[in-house]
């Protein structure tokens, strides 16, 4: 069973995007979001970028090389904001 | 070909030294800079398009080529069949400012060509990196630059077309540029991704450019979606069509734009 957090942002992705010909569901957790897999470009991830700062808080840092690992698929990017919320929710030392 | 050759290997280093040392001379002014450069280089294309074709290697019409071309800014985009199509196109523009793949800009005896002469630096592996291009790019534009970009990302399989990516779009719709459609042919095919620089095929290919349309991103309100969308649409009728060299004036019924009221 998918978690909230992955069904969130397939519904996050498909709004944000407008892709209108895609159902939220159908979209594969694991499944690449760029090229082969959803097929989103470049820009589509400047305002997906956009749209995660705006729903969940998370700034994705820009020329940062682990981008691409964050934005790999659904799933990635679900660990991504899981990890960033836990840094910012922690005491700082 | 033996002469080509020869040629390249004798005049490169030449180049290469040759825009070092005006990168260095003309530091005061980047823009003026990259105009000189951009100049130089299209010309430089041209004389090799001129030789090419006088020693049989390639055919290139440097006279009947893009007609109706705006003057000011714009997003030149264009499928890409071969590698000569580069310098065609940049030759027969008169200089713009492209943009290139990161790995171009780690050779040495290039960085001075590609820095002096504007040329953009095209998204690593890092998807986030499309906002320094797009804001690089609107920069370009905005100091009156024409910008080249092949918006398949890579060179085109042969008799097709991959999907359009969305950056020379919205880079058009953000610097409110039109976009000039440019359809290019190679027949016979050569220094595509399945026929290499030592295989050159008979009889001489002719390479063609043709300005398909011209768009105006206002007609979309600036919807970069739209926008690709229409564009792309174009390309593949033009394709499907067999590729017919001459502007096809697009029918009312059969645009994909909104057409203006014959009464206003």
């Amino acid at each position: 069973m998918a978690d909230a957090l992955e069904d969130r942002l397939k519904v996050l992705i498909v709004e944000s995007l407008a892709l209108e010909d895609v159902d939220p569901q159908s979209i594969e957790t694991d499944a690449p979001l760029f090229g082969e897999g959803l097929g989103l470009d470049s820009i589509d991830a400047l305002e997906l970028a956009l749209a995660i700062h705006s729903e969940f808080g998370v700034r994705t840092k820009e020329n940062d090389e682990k981008n691409r690992e964050y934005y790999h698929s659904v799933k990635s990017l679900a660990e991504f904001i899981r990890s960033e919320q836990a840094k910012a929710s922690s005491p700082a030392p | 070909m033996a002469i080509t050759l020869g040629l390249h290997a004798l005049l490169a280093p030449i180049g290469s030294l040759m825009f070092a040392v005006l990168y260095v001379v003309w530091r005061g002014d980047p823009v003026r800079r990259a105009r000189r450069m951009q100049a130089i280089t299209a010309w430089s294309y041209r004389v090799m398009h001129r030789w090419l074709t006088v020693f049989g290697v390639t055919s290139l019409d440097l006279q009947k080529s893009l007609a109706e071309l705006p003057d000011g800014p714009c997003v030149v985009v264009a499928n890409h069949p071969t590698l000569m199509d580069v310098t065609a196109l940049l030759g027969l523009l008169g200089g713009a400012s492209t943009v290139a793949k990161p790995d171009l800009f780690e050779r040495r005896s290039l960085r001075p060509l590609l820095h002096g002469a504007g040329v953009i630096r095209g998204t690593g592996s890092d998807p986030l990196s499309a906002q320094r291009v797009v804001d690089d790019a609107t920069a370009a534009l905005a100091a009156g630059f024409r910008l080249v970009i092949f918006p398949e990302g890579t060179r085109s399989p042969r008799d097709a077309l991959l999907p359009f990516g969305r950056a020379a779009f919205e880079i058009a719709c953000r610097a409110r540029v039109p976009v000039v459609s440019v359809t290019i042919t190679c027949a016979p095919l050569w220094l595509s991704k399945d026929r290499p620089f030592l295989d050159p095929p008979h009889p001489t290919p002719v390479l063609n450019l043709r300005t398909l349309a011209v768009d105006d991103p206002a007609r979309v309100d600036y919807d970069s979606r739209a926008l690709r969308q229409v564009v792309e649409a174009r390309f593949r009728n033009w394709m499907r069509l067999g590729r017919p060299h001459s502007p096809t004036p697009i029918h009312e019924d059969e645009s994909p734009w909104p057409m203006p009221s014959k009464t206003a």
